[in-house]
């Protein structure tokens, strides 16, 4: 898979995994936009989601947000959150 | 409301800060936390936290450990009140806070119900015979009313607010009120995961503070309406003037960032107790050092007494107690007006620009006649507690 | 203190129309709840069946023990007609016997599957007990003094002698209260374990010995009020604990909570005053411990509507005066008697508005 291919992949995987596991109402995984904004006036999650997704990038991709200040950057939009994702999961 | 005059004649506590009043007070003047790695059980999280030692086996009830720590403290503040013997004699109600000991989760019970699809029940009769309130009650025979509050991390000052009503209301003469919590695995776990925890000891109101440390203990006050106390020939300078409860209706894990309900919340409890902030000596804040919850509570405090105001947190010493902390934080309060000085506030070392005040950071003498002790829950709801101490002439 | 709101979610429906159409059916069949290998009997809420979502939406990470309660506190409040200047002061009280016991077992699976690095701080938020007043108080905008309460049988009858405890000091000049409980699968196991199940789905509240339960979820709650309103549905009368037995005994009609948690019922019969008949409707919404808040649910509705519904279950083999037809009647108060396990009692006491 090239890298174009694998990073579409993660976003994918990535808006279905906040729609499913932060029960998001009414919203569909395609709808979230690659760089809208997921906290706040964006999507509207708040400080437990974000807790949330720290243990989701475990449990799904095997990665550490070592701590918060860390998180807000990667965790802006799906794009920075695929970023995070790509450059640090471990080879399969 | 109603004024009817509502004595504190007896106080509990056991804490990793001490097992009795005396103990914890040597401990506050030492200033040296009892925190450290956790012995109680095994987990790979290596967050400090601070646990009861010296928990004397008398009290002790096989896995009810909630229930153990409560017992030790409910009896010494039966012996300072000379009820001991006298209980079975006048309408007692019981009224404590707990988080732990109101759940169902025995790890060894479910990890083998979910492998084979069945499990002793022990730990299930147990837990059924464990409801913290009626536990105590049926220990020290009280037969008034009876009720377990579980409003995570203000339960054990709710529970003094619910028996104040209650006897305010002549539902009883006597109440035994507070809060126990023993360390479990499982807040471990949670709180964990809601990175709130701090790797250090935990450094409440400071520029550089990490989080909580968890704790356990029991705090307990002996209730009784005036009338009470003069038939049975007894007296204490200490009395309950107010409680004040209101809830941010916010959000589940934080609180509201301009800490709304707790201002709310205080003026409840001073326009029960007929007085305001500038009859107050001194607060004994929630001050658990998570980011969270000591901004909003040091704006609030600066914002109702001025940022001059004598606080401390007294977490440092005890961890987060959970369902404990109200009523430890309430025995410690009335302590530190009995004493007339309130310790250093352990863990602080620097003013957080973001917070308009700084706990104190020697001991403190303090000559007022009112002191509060906050509460901030989990769940957004808040509690104030005024005590008092009347100033013989 | 008055009865002014009622919201209740069980088995059979949402609201008190709903409770009110069930109680004049009778009795229903419950449904399976899987335990592994085998099945019990139980009355299970469903929430996703549920027409109006609309309250739902406020708490898309909430457990079904906190949707439950906050659709029923949602639905008394609406019922008593309060504006929103007063739902913002009322006070709340929760009651629960177990809690949000399955939410704490999800997260107990999360320790094992994960390990204790890689919880989920969602379902560890849900699984504290006052997850779901708070869910109440933040979707309902409720500010005033918010307090969830245990006391396994009695936990009801504690947090309505508070409220009206806080009624009468002024606190607050109303009170939400009411009670939540779950049914689930462990909780399906231990019951299982520890009680006898009615395997035809019956609970027979007047066989009393060995008694059989068929478990029950839901949530009753009420808007408590010291105002003078019209619109009433019952006064609470008083509150009886254990050896309180002060006073005379008013009743026209005894609910006795017999349902099952208990082998031995027994104890309830020595409640019984001759010439004032006895009902039961645990069979309509299952055994709860604080099922108390169903039958004060059902007496607020007796007394409103001057009618009886009958016992839906009428098994009775020691002949006691059971309500066996529905009839309209003249009734002026109403007691609710539950027994605990230790045969302790706790007594609610009704009377017409």
């Amino acid at each position: 898979m090239s890298k174009v291919e694998e990073l579409a992949q993660i976003k994918k995987d990535l808006k279905e995994m906040l729609v499913r596991d932060l029960s998001l109402e009414d919203v569909r995984p395609e709808e979230i936009k690659d760089d809208e904004v997921l906290f706040g006036e964006g999507l509207g999650l708040d400080s437990l989601d974000a807790v949330e997704i720290v243990v989701l990038l475990q449990r799904n991709f095997g990665l550490e947000v070592k701590n918060m200040d860390q998180g807000k950057e990667i965790f802006r939009s799906i794009d920075t959150l695929a970023n995070f994702v790509l450059e640090n999961k471990k080879p399969s | 409301m109603n004024s009817r005059p509502v004595l504190i004649t007896g106080l509990g506590a056991l804490s990793a800060a001490g097992a009795t009043v005396a103990d914890t007070a040597a401990t506050f003047r030492s200033g040296r936390p009892g925190g450290g790695p956790v012995t109680l059980f095994d987990s790979p999280l290596a967050y400090p936290a601070f646990e009861v030692k010296d928990l004397p086996r008398t009290f002790l009830r096989e896995g009810l450990r909630t229930v153990s720590l409560a017992l030790a403290a409910v009896d010494e503040a039966l012996q300072e009140a000379a009820l001991v013997k006298e209980l079975p004699k006048f309408r007692v109600g019981v009224c404590l806070g707990t988080t732990v000991a109101s759940q169902l989760n025995d790890l060894d019970f479910y990890r083998s119900y979910r492998s084979t699809g069945s499990a002793p029940l022990e730990p299930v009769e147990r837990y059924l015979k464990g409801n913290l309130s009626d536990a105590v009650a049926r220990a020290v025979n009280a037969r008034g009313p009876s009720l377990t509050i579980v409003n995570a991390c203000s339960s054990g000052a709710d529970a003094i607010g619910v028996a104040l009503t209650w006897l305010r209301n002549g539902l009883c003469d006597i109440a035994i009120a507070g809060g126990a919590d023993e360390l479990s695995r499982i807040p471990y776990c949670g709180f964990a995961s809601l990175g709130i925890m701090s790797a250090e000891l935990c450094a409440p109101f400071d520029r550089d503070r990490k989080g909580l440390n968890l704790g356990e203990g029991a705090g307990v006050v002996i209730l009784e309406t005036a009338e009470c106390a003069a038939k049975r020939g007894a007296s204490s300078d200490l009395f309950l003037a107010g409680y004040g409860s209101c809830a941010d209706a916010y959000h589940l894990t934080a609180p509201h960032p301009e800490g709304l309900g707790l201002e709310r919340s205080l003026a409840k409890a001073f326009a029960q107790a007929g007085i305001g902030p500038g009859d107050v000596g001194f607060v004994n804040a929630h001050g658990t050092a998570t980011l969270e919850n000591d901004a909003a509570e040091g704006k609030v405090l600066a914002k109702v007494f001025g940022p001059g105001i004598a606080v401390l947190s007294t977490k440092g010493f005890t961890g987060h107690t959970l369902g404990a902390a109200g009523g430890l934080e309430a025995v410690f309060t009335a302590l530190g007006l009995r004493e007339g000085r309130v310790p250093a506030s352990a863990g602080f070392r620097n003013q957080d620009p973001l917070i308009p005040l700084a706990p104190v950071q020697k001991e403190t003498p303090v000559s007022a006649r009112f002191a509060v002790s906050t509460s901030l829950a989990f769940g957004g709801n808040n509690a104030a507690l005024v005590i008092g101490r009347e100033v013989k002439a | 203190m008055k009865i002014i709101g009622i919201g209740t979610l069980f088995s059979g429906g949402r609201g008190i129309d709903a409770f009110q159409q069930a109680l004049a059916k009778g009795w229903q069949a419950p449904s399976p709840l899987a335990c592994r290998d085998r099945t019990l009997p139980a009355y299970q809420v469903d929430l996703d069946g549920m027409a109006d979502r609309t309250v739902l939406k406020k708490l898309r990470r909430a457990d079904k023990l906190s949707k439950i309660a906050v659709v029923a506190a949602s639905d008394a409040v609406a019922d008593s007609g309060l504006g929103a200047a007063e739902q913002q002061k009322m006070g709340v009280i929760v009651a629960t016997a177990f809690g949000a016991h399955a939410t704490t077992f999800a997260f107990l699976d999360g320790i094992l599957e994960y390990g204790d690095a890689a919880v989920s701080p969602t379902i560890f938020s849900n699984s504290v007990h006052n997850a779901a007043a708070s869910y109440i108080s933040s979707a309902l905008a409720i500010q005033g003094p918010t307090l969830t309460v245990t006391q396994f049988f009695f936990s009801f009858q504690a947090a309505l002698q508070l409220a009206d405890a806080w009624l009468r000091e002024g606190r607050v000049e109303d009170v939400l209260v009411g009670a939540v409980d779950q049914v689930g699968e462990v909780m399906g196991y231990i019951a299982a374990s520890r009680l006898a199940i009615a395997r035809d789905g019956r609970i027979k509240p007047f066989v009393f010995s060995p008694a059989e339960a068929v478990p029950g979820e839901g949530a009753a709650f009420f808007v408590m009020s010291s105002r003078d309103r019209g619109s009433a549905y019952c006064t609470v009368d008083g509150l009886r604990f254990h050896d309180d037995l002060s006073g005379p005994v008013r009743s026209d009609l005894d609910i006795l909570d017999a349902d099952g948690l208990s082998i031995d019922e027994s104890s309830y019969i020595s409640s019984l005053v001759p010439g004032v008949p006895a009902a039961a409707y645990a069979p309509l919404y299952g055994s709860m411990m604080i099922g108390s808040a169903f039958s004060c649910a059902a007496g607020a509705l007796m007394l409103k509507e001057q009618r009886c519904f009958a016992s839906p279950v009428p098994d009775n083999p020691r002949g006691l005066a059971i309500v066996r037809e529905p009839a309209d009647s003249s009734i002026e108060f109403i007691r609710c008697i539950r027994y605990n396990c230790s045969t302790d009692r706790a007594v609610i006491e009704l009377k017409k508005a």
